[in-house]
């Protein structure tokens, strides 16, 4: 069993995982610094340099999913040390879980979790509160940092077990949900903004839900291709000859 | 000399949460409502990088920074956007919305330099990647490892090189577009201040293609509307 030196070792270079992305082999040196002090201790010598090279190989993941596949790799190199029939090849676990643990990492997290904290930050902000970035610091980083700390020492633990206990949490479903949220919220938002500024321009609120007009032409036409940054410059260009 | 000082608290900003962006951590202290309020408050300014915060988060919300895909910088949009309006508006003796507005859309199409650093930090990462493998060669695995940390340099090169080419770009269009755009800009402040989060929404709600997602988005914006001002 690793000492829990060791592991702390390990769980405080996790974040560092990116630190050398690259476009050869991604995350690979990251996997090699990040798990290092644990190899160290299982191997010396030529079987040390062996294990380096192993993952050196390719890596790419959702740098938070990384807690639970590294957790569990460190548990096949020791049982690997302990020349344990039957134990699952490191890297062939690694290549075989990377790819759906990236697609669970970037569906919940970058897709559903960041726009949902997003825009409750942006609601607060609206009405007036200024500790808006800390909500959105703590909403989003609570399951980021349960990721990386219960990910690790669950895939230490649990072994190759952990992949199921991970699919129990149904990360895609609950990236909809956050989705879902995030529309209601955005909705809300768009609506105490425009009121906001037609009551500021003295017009009619009747006018308001025209906001939406824009809002579905702009989404069409992002859809088609047309990049943000033309579409806001086009739209500041359009309401400076029309206001300014 | 006191706006080079600012110039360099920003630019201190800039780096750590350019880091935030790929490198290290990512508690997402890199997104433009954290990024800019913390560029304001160093500045002396919390509520006018709030505001910008606000302005940029929704626009490039949608675009995930998966694989090998690298969205357009608005770490540094919002970094550099928040400091020209504070220095330059201070300079010009015009503060506030206006030139906050004015400046970030002078920093939007710039930020795109920042897709182009990013691009080389990762290159330059590649070569770390050789080198570690040439130290596992020589049997000298505890260097190899090292070359790892190497590549927050490239990162933090990356972050401090489109923070200047924004800064310094900045400061050599500012003076010549503010006597032709700063008055236009404040008449039409409120309906750009709006426009900005609506664009992002637009953007957002597209990327999705869902049409469940965009019925909700309708029905909570004209639930709020009315409840707010009445049917």
């Amino acid at each position: 069993m690793l000492p829990l030196r060791v592991r702390l070792r390990i769980l405080l270079r996790l974040p560092l995982l990116q630190a050398s992305w690259n476009y050869e082999r991604m995350q690979s040196l990251g996997v090699l610094y990040v798990l290092y002090p644990a190899l160290r201790f299982i191997y010396r010598d030529e079987d040390l340099v062996l294990a380096c090279r192993r993952h050196l190989e390719y890596f790419n993941s959702h740098p938070f999913m990384a807690g639970p596949i590294l957790g569990t790799t460190l548990a096949l190199e020791e049982e690997r040390s302990l020349h344990a029939e039957g134990s699952l090849d490191v890297g062939e676990f690694k290549g075989m879980i990377m790819a759906p643990f990236a697609a669970m990492g970037d569906a919940f997290f970058w897709g559903g979790l960041r726009p949902l904290s997003a825009a409750l930050a942006l609601l607060l902000a609206a009405a007036g509160f200024w500790w808006a970035p800390l909500a959105f610091l703590l909403l989003f980083n609570l399951p980021h940092g349960w990721a990386l700390i219960a990910g690790l020492h669950g895939g230490y633990r649990y072994g190759p077990g952990m992949i199921e206990r991970v699919q129990r949490y149904r990360l895609p479903d609950l990236a909809v949900r956050c989705k879902e949220g995030t529309a209601l919220l955005l909705g809300a938002l768009s609506a105490v903004l425009v009121a906001d500024t037609l009551r500021g321009a003295e017009a009619a609120t009747a006018w308001g839900p025209c906001a939406l007009l824009p809002v579905l032409l702009l989404g069409g036409l992002a859809r088609l291709g047309v990049s943000t940054l033309i579409l806001i410059l086009l739209m500041s260009a359009a309401l400076l000859v029309f206001f300014g | 000399m006191a706006w080079s000082l600012d110039y360099l608290y920003a630019g201190l900003v800039s780096l750590l949460v350019g880091l935030d962006r790929t490198a290290v951590l990512q508690l997402l202290i890199s997104r433009p409502i954290v990024a800019a309020p913390l560029t304001g408050w160093v500045l002396g300014d919390f509520p006018l990088g709030l505001q910008a915060g606000t302005l940029l988060e929704l626009l490039w919300l949608g675009r995930l920074p998966v694989g090998a895909a690298i969205p357009p910088d608005d770490t540094q949009i919002a970094v550099g956007g928040t400091a020209l309006a504070l220095v330059m508006g201070a300079q010009a003796g015009a503060e506030g919305l206006p030139m906050l507005l004015l400046c970030l859309l002078v920093a939007l199409p710039l930020g795109k330099c920042g897709q182009i650093f990013d691009h080389l930090a990762r290159k330059g990462n590649g070569r770390l990647l050789i080198r570690a493998e040439q130290e596992l060669t020589w049997q000298r695995p505890a260097a190899a490892t090292r070359f790892h940390l190497l590549g927050l340099g490239f990162f933090a090169l990356a972050s401090l090189g489109t923070y200047l080419g924004i800064i310094l770009s900045g400061s050599l269009l500012l003076p010549w577009l503010a006597p032709y755009l700063l008055a236009k800009v404040g008449d039409a402040a409120p309906w750009l201040a709006l426009a900005f989060p609506l664009v992002g929404t637009a953007v957002f709600l597209g990327a999705l293609r869902n049409r469940r997602i965009l019925v909700l988005y309708l029905l909570a914006f004209l639930l709020v509307y009315f409840l707010r001002e009445g049917f």
